[in-house]
Protein backbone atom coordinates (compact mmCIF):
# COMPACT_ATOMS: atom_id res chain seq x y z
CA UNK A 1 0.00 0.00 0.00
CA UNK A 2 1.82 3.32 -0.91
CA UNK A 3 0.62 5.15 1.99
CA UNK A 4 1.13 4.00 5.58
CA UNK A 5 -1.28 2.83 8.27
CA UNK A 6 -0.29 6.20 10.05
CA UNK A 7 -0.87 8.11 6.87
CA UNK A 8 -4.17 6.81 6.33
CA UNK A 9 -5.30 7.19 9.95
CA UNK A 10 -4.36 10.83 10.27
CA UNK A 11 -5.90 11.51 7.03
CA UNK A 12 -9.32 9.91 7.95
CA UNK A 13 -9.32 11.86 11.32
CA UNK A 14 -8.83 14.98 9.82
CA UNK A 15 -11.50 14.49 7.45
CA UNK A 16 -14.16 13.11 10.32
CA UNK A 17 -13.20 15.33 12.51
CA UNK A 18 -11.06 13.28 15.50
CA UNK A 19 -9.97 9.64 15.66
CA UNK A 20 -12.41 6.76 17.23
CA UNK A 21 -12.24 3.10 17.19
CA UNK A 22 -14.72 3.36 14.01
CA UNK A 23 -12.48 5.45 12.02
CA UNK A 24 -9.24 2.84 12.80
CA UNK A 25 -11.95 0.30 11.66
CA UNK A 26 -12.53 1.76 8.86
CA UNK A 27 -9.63 2.40 7.74
CA UNK A 28 -8.08 -1.13 8.34
CA UNK A 29 -11.30 -2.58 6.40
CA UNK A 30 -10.52 -0.18 3.86
CA UNK A 31 -6.68 -1.00 3.34
CA UNK A 32 -6.69 -4.70 3.71
CA UNK A 33 -9.85 -5.20 1.38
CA UNK A 34 -7.85 -3.40 -1.67
CA UNK A 35 -4.94 -5.04 -0.59
CA UNK A 36 -7.09 -8.32 -1.50
CA UNK A 37 -7.89 -6.57 -4.92
CA UNK A 38 -4.29 -5.70 -5.50
CA UNK A 39 -4.72 -2.27 -5.40
CA UNK A 40 -1.26 -0.36 -3.86
CA UNK A 41 -2.81 3.14 -5.21
CA UNK A 42 -6.10 3.55 -4.65
CA UNK A 43 -5.85 7.16 -6.01
CA UNK A 44 -4.04 7.08 -9.06
CA UNK A 45 -5.51 7.02 -12.41
CA UNK A 46 -5.77 3.48 -13.35
CA UNK A 47 -7.79 2.92 -9.62
CA UNK A 48 -9.86 6.13 -9.56
CA UNK A 49 -12.69 4.67 -12.10
CA UNK A 50 -12.40 1.17 -11.18
CA UNK A 51 -12.82 1.24 -7.86
CA UNK A 52 -16.29 0.72 -6.45
CA UNK A 53 -17.15 0.49 -2.49
CA UNK A 54 -20.51 -0.39 -0.60
CA UNK A 55 -20.37 -0.05 3.00
CA UNK A 56 -22.70 -1.63 5.22
CA UNK A 57 -22.79 1.22 8.30
CA UNK A 58 -23.56 4.57 8.14
CA UNK A 59 -21.06 5.35 11.18
CA UNK A 60 -18.02 6.59 11.48
CA UNK A 61 -16.02 4.03 9.18
CA UNK A 62 -17.80 5.06 6.28
CA UNK A 63 -15.57 8.17 6.44
CA UNK A 64 -12.58 6.16 6.96
CA UNK A 65 -13.51 4.24 3.85
CA UNK A 66 -13.86 7.06 1.90
CA UNK A 67 -10.78 8.58 2.59
CA UNK A 68 -8.36 5.71 2.36
CA UNK A 69 -10.32 4.22 -0.95
CA UNK A 70 -10.93 7.34 -2.77
CA UNK A 71 -14.63 6.22 -3.78
CA UNK A 72 -17.55 8.95 -2.97
CA UNK A 73 -21.24 9.07 -3.05
CA UNK A 74 -21.57 12.17 -5.46
CA UNK A 75 -19.02 10.22 -7.80
CA UNK A 76 -21.13 6.49 -7.34
CA UNK A 77 -17.92 4.78 -6.61
CA UNK A 78 -19.39 4.59 -2.95
CA UNK A 79 -22.71 3.10 -1.94
CA UNK A 80 -24.18 3.24 1.38
CA UNK A 81 -25.89 0.04 2.25
CA UNK A 82 -27.43 0.60 5.81
CA UNK A 83 -27.63 -2.91 6.99
CA UNK A 84 -26.02 -1.25 10.21
CA UNK A 85 -23.15 -4.27 9.83
CA UNK A 86 -19.12 -3.17 10.05
CA UNK A 87 -18.56 -4.35 6.93
CA UNK A 88 -17.58 -2.87 2.95
CA UNK A 89 -17.21 -4.74 0.11
CA UNK A 90 -14.54 -3.37 -2.45
CA UNK A 91 -14.96 -3.94 -5.99
CA UNK A 92 -12.76 -4.27 -8.92
CA UNK A 93 -14.53 -2.74 -11.65
CA UNK A 94 -12.07 -3.90 -14.14
CA UNK A 95 -12.64 -7.16 -13.39
CA UNK A 96 -15.31 -7.95 -11.29
CA UNK A 97 -13.46 -8.89 -8.39
CA UNK A 98 -15.27 -8.19 -5.28
CA UNK A 99 -14.07 -8.81 -2.03
CA UNK A 100 -16.40 -8.22 1.12
CA UNK A 101 -14.61 -7.31 4.50
CA UNK A 102 -16.36 -8.05 8.06
CA UNK A 103 -14.84 -6.23 11.36
CA UNK A 104 -14.94 -9.46 13.72
CA UNK A 105 -17.57 -9.40 16.74
CA UNK A 106 -14.89 -11.20 18.72
CA UNK A 107 -12.15 -8.65 17.88
CA UNK A 108 -13.84 -6.48 20.68
CA UNK A 109 -13.13 -9.09 23.13
CA UNK A 110 -9.84 -8.76 22.07
CA UNK A 111 -9.38 -5.63 22.61
CA UNK A 112 -7.24 -6.05 25.87
CA UNK A 113 -4.95 -8.76 24.11
CA UNK A 114 -3.47 -6.14 22.16
CA UNK A 115 -3.62 -2.74 24.21
CA UNK A 116 -3.40 -4.07 27.70
CA UNK A 117 -2.12 -1.13 29.55
CA UNK A 118 -5.30 0.97 28.32
CA UNK A 119 -8.16 0.92 30.76
CA UNK A 120 -10.48 3.11 29.57
CA UNK A 121 -12.30 0.61 27.04
CA UNK A 122 -13.27 3.18 23.83
CA UNK A 123 -8.94 3.91 23.78
CA UNK A 124 -8.83 0.47 24.35
CA UNK A 125 -10.39 -0.94 21.37
CA UNK A 126 -8.61 2.40 19.30
CA UNK A 127 -5.06 1.10 20.03
CA UNK A 128 -5.84 -2.59 20.11
CA UNK A 129 -7.37 -2.03 16.27
CA UNK A 130 -4.18 -0.32 14.99
CA UNK A 131 -2.27 -3.44 15.41
CA UNK A 132 -4.36 -6.50 15.71
CA UNK A 133 -3.38 -9.17 12.43
CA UNK A 134 -6.05 -9.00 9.76
CA UNK A 135 -6.92 -12.68 10.81
CA UNK A 136 -8.21 -11.53 14.15
CA UNK A 137 -9.56 -8.37 13.31
CA UNK A 138 -11.07 -8.95 9.62
CA UNK A 139 -13.00 -11.71 8.03
CA UNK A 140 -12.79 -11.68 4.28
CA UNK A 141 -15.24 -13.36 1.75
CA UNK A 142 -15.04 -13.59 -1.96
CA UNK A 143 -18.11 -11.98 -3.17
CA UNK A 144 -19.86 -10.93 -6.95
CA UNK A 145 -21.64 -7.94 -6.76
CA UNK A 146 -23.84 -6.89 -10.15
CA UNK A 147 -24.59 -3.10 -9.81
CA UNK A 148 -27.82 -1.90 -11.29
CA UNK A 149 -26.86 0.08 -14.42
CA UNK A 150 -28.82 3.12 -13.55
CA UNK A 151 -26.03 3.52 -10.54
CA UNK A 152 -22.97 3.42 -12.06
CA UNK A 153 -20.72 6.42 -12.25
CA UNK A 154 -21.37 8.05 -15.80
CA UNK A 155 -24.24 10.71 -17.05
CA UNK A 156 -27.52 10.68 -16.26
CA UNK A 157 -29.26 8.22 -18.27
CA UNK A 158 -32.77 9.01 -18.16
CA UNK A 159 -34.52 12.60 -17.03
CA UNK A 160 -37.93 12.66 -16.36
CA UNK A 161 -40.94 15.18 -14.84
CA UNK A 162 -42.60 13.50 -11.85
CA UNK A 163 -46.58 13.90 -12.60
CA UNK A 164 -47.11 15.67 -9.25
CA UNK A 165 -45.28 17.75 -7.91
CA UNK A 166 -43.44 18.49 -11.51
CA UNK A 167 -39.80 18.10 -10.06
CA UNK A 168 -37.56 16.54 -12.27
CA UNK A 169 -35.98 12.86 -11.25
CA UNK A 170 -33.07 11.45 -13.25
CA UNK A 171 -31.50 7.81 -13.63
CA UNK A 172 -35.10 6.09 -13.50
CA UNK A 173 -35.82 6.95 -9.92
CA UNK A 174 -39.06 7.62 -11.16
CA UNK A 175 -41.99 5.13 -9.93
CA UNK A 176 -44.77 4.32 -12.74
CA UNK A 177 -48.05 4.93 -10.81
CA UNK A 178 -51.19 4.25 -13.72
CA UNK A 179 -49.42 4.70 -16.51
CA UNK A 180 -47.70 8.36 -14.49
CA UNK A 181 -44.09 9.50 -13.63
CA UNK A 182 -44.18 10.14 -10.32
CA UNK A 183 -41.29 10.66 -8.00
CA UNK A 184 -40.79 8.72 -4.84
CA UNK A 185 -41.82 10.95 -2.46
CA UNK A 186 -45.01 11.72 -4.31
CA UNK A 187 -45.73 7.83 -5.03
CA UNK A 188 -45.41 6.42 -1.46
CA UNK A 189 -44.47 9.36 0.95
CA UNK A 190 -41.23 10.76 1.15
CA UNK A 191 -39.18 11.29 4.56
CA UNK A 192 -40.59 14.77 4.80
CA UNK A 193 -44.30 16.37 4.59
CA UNK A 194 -45.00 19.75 3.73
CA UNK B 1 -6.32 -33.48 -73.52
CA UNK B 2 -6.03 -36.22 -76.13
CA UNK B 3 -9.27 -38.53 -77.28
CA UNK B 4 -7.91 -41.48 -77.63
CA UNK B 5 -8.59 -43.82 -80.71
CA UNK B 6 -12.01 -44.63 -82.10
CA UNK B 7 -11.96 -47.77 -83.72
CA UNK B 8 -14.29 -50.02 -85.08
CA UNK B 9 -15.00 -53.68 -83.76
CA UNK B 10 -17.24 -56.56 -83.99
CA UNK B 11 -19.59 -57.16 -81.41
CA UNK B 12 -18.18 -60.71 -80.83
CA UNK B 13 -14.62 -59.07 -80.47
CA UNK B 14 -16.10 -56.38 -78.07
CA UNK B 15 -16.06 -57.40 -74.68
CA UNK B 16 -14.30 -55.55 -72.50
CA UNK B 17 -14.19 -52.42 -74.63
CA UNK B 18 -15.50 -48.98 -73.98
CA UNK B 19 -18.17 -48.14 -76.30
CA UNK B 20 -17.60 -44.72 -77.68
CA UNK B 21 -21.49 -43.38 -78.58
CA UNK B 22 -24.96 -44.11 -76.92
CA UNK B 23 -26.70 -46.94 -78.63
CA UNK B 24 -30.53 -46.00 -78.95
CA UNK B 25 -33.42 -48.71 -79.08
CA UNK B 26 -36.86 -47.78 -80.31
CA UNK B 27 -39.78 -49.84 -78.49
CA UNK B 28 -42.08 -51.00 -81.23
CA UNK B 29 -44.67 -51.53 -78.46
CA UNK B 30 -44.43 -48.36 -76.53
CA UNK B 31 -42.80 -46.04 -79.25
CA UNK B 32 -40.58 -45.13 -76.63
CA UNK B 33 -36.92 -44.18 -77.43
CA UNK B 34 -34.32 -44.37 -75.61
CA UNK B 35 -30.77 -45.10 -75.26
CA UNK B 36 -30.03 -49.15 -74.52
CA UNK B 37 -26.40 -48.57 -73.82
CA UNK B 38 -24.77 -45.22 -72.70
CA UNK B 39 -21.62 -43.82 -73.95
CA UNK B 40 -18.55 -45.23 -71.82
CA UNK B 41 -20.39 -48.76 -71.19
CA UNK B 42 -17.45 -51.12 -71.05
CA UNK B 43 -19.13 -54.01 -73.24
CA UNK B 44 -20.15 -57.48 -71.38
CA UNK B 45 -20.52 -60.94 -72.56
CA UNK B 46 -24.48 -60.45 -71.81
CA UNK B 47 -24.63 -57.66 -73.62
CA UNK B 48 -24.08 -59.02 -77.14
CA UNK B 49 -27.83 -60.88 -78.19
CA UNK B 50 -29.25 -57.57 -77.13
CA UNK B 51 -26.43 -55.39 -79.85
CA UNK B 52 -27.33 -58.20 -82.23
CA UNK B 53 -31.47 -58.08 -81.42
CA UNK B 54 -30.47 -54.22 -82.42
CA UNK B 55 -28.94 -54.59 -85.12
CA UNK B 56 -25.46 -53.47 -84.63
CA UNK B 57 -22.79 -56.19 -85.82
CA UNK B 58 -20.24 -53.93 -85.43
CA UNK B 59 -19.54 -51.40 -82.79
CA UNK B 60 -17.09 -47.94 -82.43
CA UNK B 61 -15.19 -48.43 -79.38
CA UNK B 62 -12.67 -46.36 -77.48
CA UNK B 63 -8.98 -48.31 -76.88
CA UNK B 64 -7.59 -48.18 -73.21
CA UNK B 65 -4.37 -48.98 -73.08
CA UNK B 66 -2.65 -49.70 -69.65
CA UNK B 67 -1.51 -45.90 -69.37
CA UNK B 68 -5.38 -44.97 -69.19
CA UNK B 69 -8.20 -45.44 -67.25
CA UNK B 70 -11.77 -45.40 -67.69
CA UNK B 71 -13.52 -42.45 -66.09
CA UNK B 72 -16.00 -44.44 -63.85
CA UNK B 73 -12.72 -45.85 -62.13
CA UNK B 74 -11.20 -41.85 -62.28
CA UNK B 75 -14.45 -40.52 -60.80
CA UNK B 76 -14.20 -42.67 -57.32
CA UNK B 77 -10.30 -41.95 -57.29
CA UNK B 78 -10.80 -38.02 -57.77
CA UNK B 79 -13.83 -37.78 -54.91
CA UNK B 80 -11.79 -40.06 -52.64
CA UNK B 81 -9.10 -37.38 -52.67
CA UNK B 82 -11.80 -34.38 -53.18
CA UNK B 83 -12.81 -35.29 -50.12
CA UNK B 84 -12.06 -34.42 -46.71
CA UNK B 85 -13.63 -34.29 -43.13
CA UNK B 86 -17.18 -34.98 -43.04
CA UNK B 87 -17.45 -35.39 -47.14
CA UNK B 88 -19.00 -38.51 -48.06
CA UNK B 89 -19.95 -40.25 -51.46
CA UNK B 90 -21.11 -42.99 -53.41
CA UNK B 91 -18.78 -44.86 -55.08
CA UNK B 92 -20.96 -45.19 -57.97
CA UNK B 93 -20.19 -42.58 -60.78
CA UNK B 94 -23.84 -41.52 -62.80
CA UNK B 95 -22.61 -40.57 -66.32
CA UNK B 96 -19.23 -40.30 -65.18
CA UNK B 97 -19.69 -38.17 -62.12
CA UNK B 98 -19.37 -38.52 -58.78
CA UNK B 99 -21.59 -35.93 -55.84
CA UNK B 100 -19.85 -35.34 -53.17
CA UNK B 101 -22.19 -34.36 -49.82
CA UNK B 102 -21.92 -32.96 -46.52
CA UNK B 103 -21.50 -35.92 -43.99
CA UNK B 104 -22.76 -33.22 -41.55
CA UNK B 105 -24.78 -30.04 -41.16
CA UNK B 106 -21.93 -27.40 -40.62
CA UNK B 107 -19.36 -25.04 -42.45
CA UNK B 108 -18.35 -25.76 -45.99
CA UNK B 109 -14.87 -25.07 -45.95
CA UNK B 110 -13.07 -24.99 -49.77
CA UNK B 111 -9.75 -24.47 -50.07
CA UNK B 112 -10.13 -22.97 -53.25
CA UNK B 113 -6.15 -22.63 -54.12
CA UNK B 114 -6.25 -26.02 -53.94
CA UNK B 115 -9.04 -26.59 -56.10
CA UNK B 116 -8.19 -24.44 -58.57
CA UNK B 117 -4.88 -25.95 -58.54
CA UNK B 118 -6.76 -29.56 -58.90
CA UNK B 119 -8.86 -28.09 -62.07
CA UNK B 120 -5.69 -26.73 -64.12
CA UNK B 121 -4.76 -30.47 -64.54
CA UNK B 122 -5.80 -32.00 -67.96
CA UNK B 123 -8.87 -34.04 -68.09
CA UNK B 124 -10.78 -33.94 -64.71
CA UNK B 125 -12.45 -31.30 -62.92
CA UNK B 126 -14.23 -30.50 -59.54
CA UNK B 127 -16.71 -27.70 -59.01
CA UNK B 128 -17.94 -26.91 -55.74
CA UNK B 129 -20.08 -24.71 -53.79
CA UNK B 130 -18.31 -21.35 -52.31
CA UNK B 131 -16.66 -21.81 -49.54
CA UNK B 132 -17.81 -20.78 -46.02
CA UNK B 133 -21.43 -21.47 -46.81
CA UNK B 134 -23.48 -22.93 -44.25
CA UNK B 135 -24.78 -26.47 -45.43
CA UNK B 136 -26.98 -29.21 -44.18
CA UNK B 137 -26.10 -33.20 -43.94
CA UNK B 138 -26.87 -34.34 -47.17
CA UNK B 139 -26.22 -31.54 -48.88
CA UNK B 140 -24.38 -32.01 -52.24
CA UNK B 141 -21.41 -29.76 -51.72
CA UNK B 142 -18.96 -30.79 -54.80
CA UNK B 143 -18.97 -32.68 -58.38
CA UNK B 144 -16.17 -34.23 -59.88
CA UNK B 145 -15.66 -36.27 -63.04
CA UNK B 146 -13.33 -37.05 -65.36
CA UNK B 147 -13.39 -35.42 -69.15
CA UNK B 148 -12.98 -37.84 -71.56
CA UNK B 149 -14.19 -41.26 -71.46
CA UNK B 150 -11.18 -42.84 -71.41
CA UNK B 151 -8.58 -40.45 -68.98
CA UNK B 152 -5.06 -40.58 -69.27
CA UNK B 153 -3.76 -42.05 -65.48
CA UNK B 154 -1.23 -39.96 -64.95
CA UNK B 155 -3.43 -36.62 -64.91
CA UNK B 156 -5.37 -38.32 -62.60
CA UNK B 157 -2.72 -39.19 -60.07
CA UNK B 158 -1.54 -35.09 -60.55
CA UNK B 159 -4.99 -34.16 -60.14
CA UNK B 160 -4.89 -36.83 -56.88
CA UNK B 161 -1.68 -35.65 -55.45
CA UNK B 162 -2.75 -31.60 -55.94
CA UNK B 163 -6.30 -32.90 -53.66
CA UNK B 164 -4.11 -34.83 -50.79
CA UNK B 165 -1.47 -32.45 -50.94
CA UNK B 166 -4.03 -30.25 -49.44
CA UNK B 167 -5.81 -32.98 -47.20
CA UNK B 168 -8.90 -32.39 -49.56
CA UNK B 169 -10.51 -29.94 -51.46
CA UNK B 170 -13.75 -29.38 -49.51
CA UNK B 171 -14.26 -29.98 -45.97
CA UNK B 172 -17.14 -29.47 -43.76
CA UNK B 173 -16.72 -27.82 -40.09
CA UNK B 174 -19.12 -28.87 -37.70
CA UNK B 175 -21.33 -26.08 -35.78
CA UNK B 176 -20.36 -25.99 -32.02
CA UNK B 177 -23.56 -25.52 -30.12
CA UNK B 178 -23.16 -21.95 -28.18
CA UNK B 179 -24.18 -20.70 -25.24
CA UNK B 180 -24.41 -17.35 -26.12
CA UNK B 181 -24.69 -14.18 -23.75
CA UNK B 182 -26.39 -11.43 -25.54
CA UNK B 183 -26.42 -7.67 -24.51
CA UNK B 184 -28.03 -4.98 -25.92
CA UNK B 185 -27.42 -1.40 -25.06
CA UNK B 186 -28.55 1.89 -25.48
CA UNK B 187 -30.88 4.26 -23.27
CA UNK B 188 -33.81 4.30 -24.98
CA UNK B 189 -34.16 0.40 -24.62
CA UNK B 190 -32.73 0.03 -20.63
CA UNK B 191 -35.44 3.09 -19.86
CA UNK B 192 -38.00 1.50 -21.61
CA UNK B 193 -38.73 4.27 -23.61
CA UNK B 194 -38.78 2.08 -26.94
CA UNK B 195 -39.21 -1.82 -27.18
CA UNK B 196 -35.74 -3.88 -28.06
CA UNK B 197 -35.73 -5.67 -31.72
CA UNK B 198 -32.37 -6.83 -31.68
CA UNK B 199 -33.36 -9.86 -29.37
CA UNK B 200 -35.76 -11.99 -31.77
CA UNK B 201 -33.38 -11.44 -34.26
CA UNK B 202 -30.69 -12.52 -33.12
CA UNK B 203 -32.03 -15.38 -31.16
CA UNK B 204 -33.99 -15.92 -34.72
CA UNK B 205 -30.47 -16.53 -36.44
CA UNK B 206 -28.30 -18.61 -32.99
CA UNK B 207 -31.32 -20.93 -32.61
CA UNK B 208 -31.28 -21.54 -36.35
CA UNK B 209 -27.33 -22.22 -36.49
CA UNK B 210 -28.14 -24.76 -33.26
CA UNK B 211 -26.74 -22.55 -30.90
CA UNK B 212 -29.12 -20.76 -27.78
CA UNK B 213 -28.74 -17.27 -26.07
CA UNK B 214 -27.96 -18.34 -22.02
CA UNK B 215 -28.59 -14.36 -21.00
CA UNK B 216 -29.89 -11.40 -21.95
CA UNK B 217 -28.43 -8.20 -20.29
CA UNK B 218 -29.85 -4.65 -21.29
CA UNK B 219 -27.65 -1.90 -20.59
CA UNK B 220 -27.56 2.17 -20.61
CA UNK B 221 -24.76 3.59 -23.04
CA UNK B 222 -22.96 3.55 -19.76
CA UNK B 223 -19.18 2.45 -20.28
CA UNK B 224 -19.03 1.17 -16.45
CA UNK B 225 -22.30 -0.62 -17.19
CA UNK B 226 -22.13 -2.19 -20.30
CA UNK B 227 -18.42 -3.68 -19.39
CA UNK B 228 -20.13 -4.81 -16.25
CA UNK B 229 -22.36 -6.96 -17.76
CA UNK B 230 -20.22 -8.58 -20.11
CA UNK B 231 -17.80 -9.70 -17.19
CA UNK B 232 -20.61 -11.09 -15.77
CA UNK B 233 -22.17 -12.43 -18.91
CA UNK B 234 -19.04 -14.00 -20.71
CA UNK B 235 -18.63 -16.14 -17.53
CA UNK B 236 -20.80 -18.21 -18.37
CA UNK B 237 -21.02 -18.28 -22.43
CA UNK B 238 -19.24 -19.18 -25.50
CA UNK B 239 -19.47 -16.29 -27.37
CA UNK B 240 -20.94 -13.11 -26.48
CA UNK B 241 -23.01 -10.71 -28.58
CA UNK B 242 -23.18 -7.41 -28.32
CA UNK B 243 -26.07 -4.44 -30.38
CA UNK B 244 -25.95 -1.42 -30.61
CA UNK B 245 -24.00 1.36 -29.57
CA UNK B 246 -21.74 0.68 -32.53
CA UNK B 247 -21.63 3.71 -34.40
CA UNK B 248 -19.46 6.53 -33.93
CA UNK B 249 -21.68 8.87 -31.61
CA UNK B 250 -20.50 10.08 -28.38
CA UNK B 251 -23.31 7.55 -26.62
CA UNK B 252 -21.80 4.32 -28.53
CA UNK B 253 -19.23 2.54 -26.81
CA UNK B 254 -19.72 -0.98 -26.99
CA UNK B 255 -16.26 -1.59 -28.27
CA UNK B 256 -14.57 0.37 -25.82
CA UNK B 257 -16.83 -1.63 -23.56
CA UNK B 258 -15.50 -4.81 -24.97
CA UNK B 259 -12.19 -3.57 -24.57
CA UNK B 260 -12.72 -2.44 -21.39
CA UNK B 261 -14.35 -5.64 -20.26
CA UNK B 262 -10.73 -7.40 -21.67
CA UNK B 263 -11.37 -8.00 -25.01
CA UNK B 264 -8.63 -7.65 -27.65
CA UNK B 265 -10.87 -6.11 -31.37
CA UNK B 266 -9.72 -7.94 -34.09
CA UNK B 267 -11.89 -5.67 -36.48
CA UNK B 268 -13.64 -2.53 -35.92
CA UNK B 269 -15.40 -1.84 -39.08
CA UNK B 270 -15.65 -3.83 -42.41
CA UNK B 271 -15.92 -4.39 -45.78
CA UNK B 272 -19.68 -5.56 -45.80
CA UNK B 273 -23.18 -3.53 -46.49
CA UNK B 274 -25.15 -3.80 -44.48
CA UNK B 275 -22.60 -4.46 -41.80
CA UNK B 276 -19.87 -1.54 -42.03
CA UNK B 277 -19.98 -1.11 -38.38
CA UNK B 278 -19.48 -4.47 -37.18
CA UNK B 279 -16.74 -5.68 -34.35
CA UNK B 280 -15.04 -9.08 -33.74
CA UNK B 281 -13.00 -9.51 -31.15
CA UNK B 282 -11.62 -11.91 -28.80
CA UNK B 283 -11.26 -12.05 -24.95
CA UNK B 284 -7.99 -13.62 -23.51
CA UNK B 285 -9.38 -16.88 -22.93
CA UNK B 286 -10.30 -17.21 -26.52
CA UNK B 287 -14.13 -16.26 -25.92
CA UNK B 288 -15.03 -14.80 -28.76
CA UNK B 289 -17.32 -10.96 -28.61
CA UNK B 290 -19.07 -9.57 -31.45
CA UNK B 291 -21.22 -6.43 -32.25
CA UNK B 292 -23.68 -6.31 -34.02
CA UNK B 293 -24.73 -2.75 -35.36
CA UNK B 294 -28.06 -1.51 -36.13
CA UNK B 295 -28.68 -2.41 -39.45
CA UNK B 296 -29.00 -5.81 -37.97
CA UNK B 297 -32.54 -5.18 -37.12
CA UNK B 298 -34.11 -4.38 -40.49
CA UNK B 299 -31.82 -5.87 -42.75
CA UNK B 300 -32.69 -9.89 -43.16
CA UNK B 301 -28.88 -10.49 -43.82
CA UNK B 302 -26.17 -8.40 -43.31
CA UNK B 303 -22.31 -9.64 -42.53
CA UNK B 304 -23.65 -10.65 -38.74
CA UNK B 305 -24.77 -13.50 -40.87
CA UNK B 306 -21.83 -14.30 -42.71
CA UNK B 307 -19.71 -14.42 -39.83
CA UNK B 308 -21.77 -16.12 -37.29
CA UNK B 309 -21.60 -19.59 -38.72
CA UNK B 310 -17.58 -19.12 -38.97
CA UNK B 311 -17.28 -18.18 -35.29
CA UNK B 312 -19.87 -21.13 -34.30
CA UNK B 313 -17.47 -23.21 -36.60
CA UNK B 314 -14.56 -22.86 -34.12
CA UNK B 315 -13.44 -20.19 -36.81
CA UNK B 316 -10.84 -16.83 -35.37
CA UNK B 317 -11.88 -14.13 -37.23
CA UNK B 318 -8.99 -11.62 -38.26
CA UNK B 319 -9.10 -8.31 -39.87
CA UNK B 320 -7.79 -10.13 -42.64
CA UNK B 321 -11.17 -12.11 -43.14
CA UNK B 322 -13.30 -9.41 -42.57
CA UNK B 323 -11.09 -7.73 -45.36
CA UNK B 324 -11.89 -10.56 -47.85
CA UNK B 325 -15.64 -9.93 -47.21
CA UNK B 326 -15.20 -7.07 -49.31
CA UNK B 327 -15.36 -8.22 -52.38
CA UNK B 328 -18.98 -9.97 -52.78
CA UNK B 329 -19.78 -7.96 -49.62
CA UNK B 330 -22.60 -5.81 -51.18
CA UNK B 331 -26.12 -6.82 -50.31
CA UNK B 332 -28.38 -6.41 -53.50
CA UNK B 333 -31.11 -5.48 -51.28
CA UNK B 334 -33.69 -8.19 -53.40
CA UNK B 335 -37.30 -7.56 -52.15
CA UNK B 336 -37.13 -11.21 -51.84
CA UNK B 337 -34.38 -12.44 -50.02
CA UNK B 338 -32.96 -15.54 -51.27
CA UNK B 339 -29.63 -15.63 -49.23
CA UNK B 340 -27.48 -17.86 -49.25
CA UNK B 341 -28.90 -18.35 -52.49
CA UNK B 342 -26.94 -15.25 -53.97
CA UNK B 343 -24.04 -13.53 -54.16
CA UNK B 344 -23.86 -11.89 -50.88
CA UNK B 345 -20.73 -13.04 -48.77
CA UNK B 346 -19.23 -15.76 -51.50
CA UNK B 347 -16.22 -13.96 -52.11
CA UNK B 348 -13.68 -15.73 -50.40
Amino acid sequence: MKKSLEEHLEEAAAFHGGDCPGQTLGVRLARAGLERLGVDDPLSNQWRKNLMVYVEIDRCAADAIMVVTGCRVGKRTLKIMDYGIMAATFINLQTGTAVRVLAREEARHLASVYAPDERNKYEQQRLAYRVMPDEELLNFEDVKVVTPAEDMPGSPISRVVCGKCGEAVVDMREVKVNGTNLCRSCASGGYFSR
Amino acid sequence: MCEPDQKTVAVEDAIGLVLSHDITEINARTHHKGSAFRRGHVITGDDIPKLLDLGKENLYVLEMNEDQMHEDDAAVLLAGAISGNNAQFMPEPREGRINIIAGVTGLLKVNVEALTRFNLVDEVMCATRHTNTVVQAGDIIAGTRAIPLVVEKKQVERAVAAANQADGLVSVLPLKSSRIALIITGNEVYTGRIDDAFEPVIRGKVEALGSSIASVTKCPDNLLAIRQAVLEARADADLVIMTGGMSVDPDDLTPLAAREAGAEISAYGSAVLPGAMFMAGYFEDGTPVLGVPACGIHHPRTIFDLILPRVLAGEKITSDDIARLGHGGLCLDCEECNFPVCPFGKSA
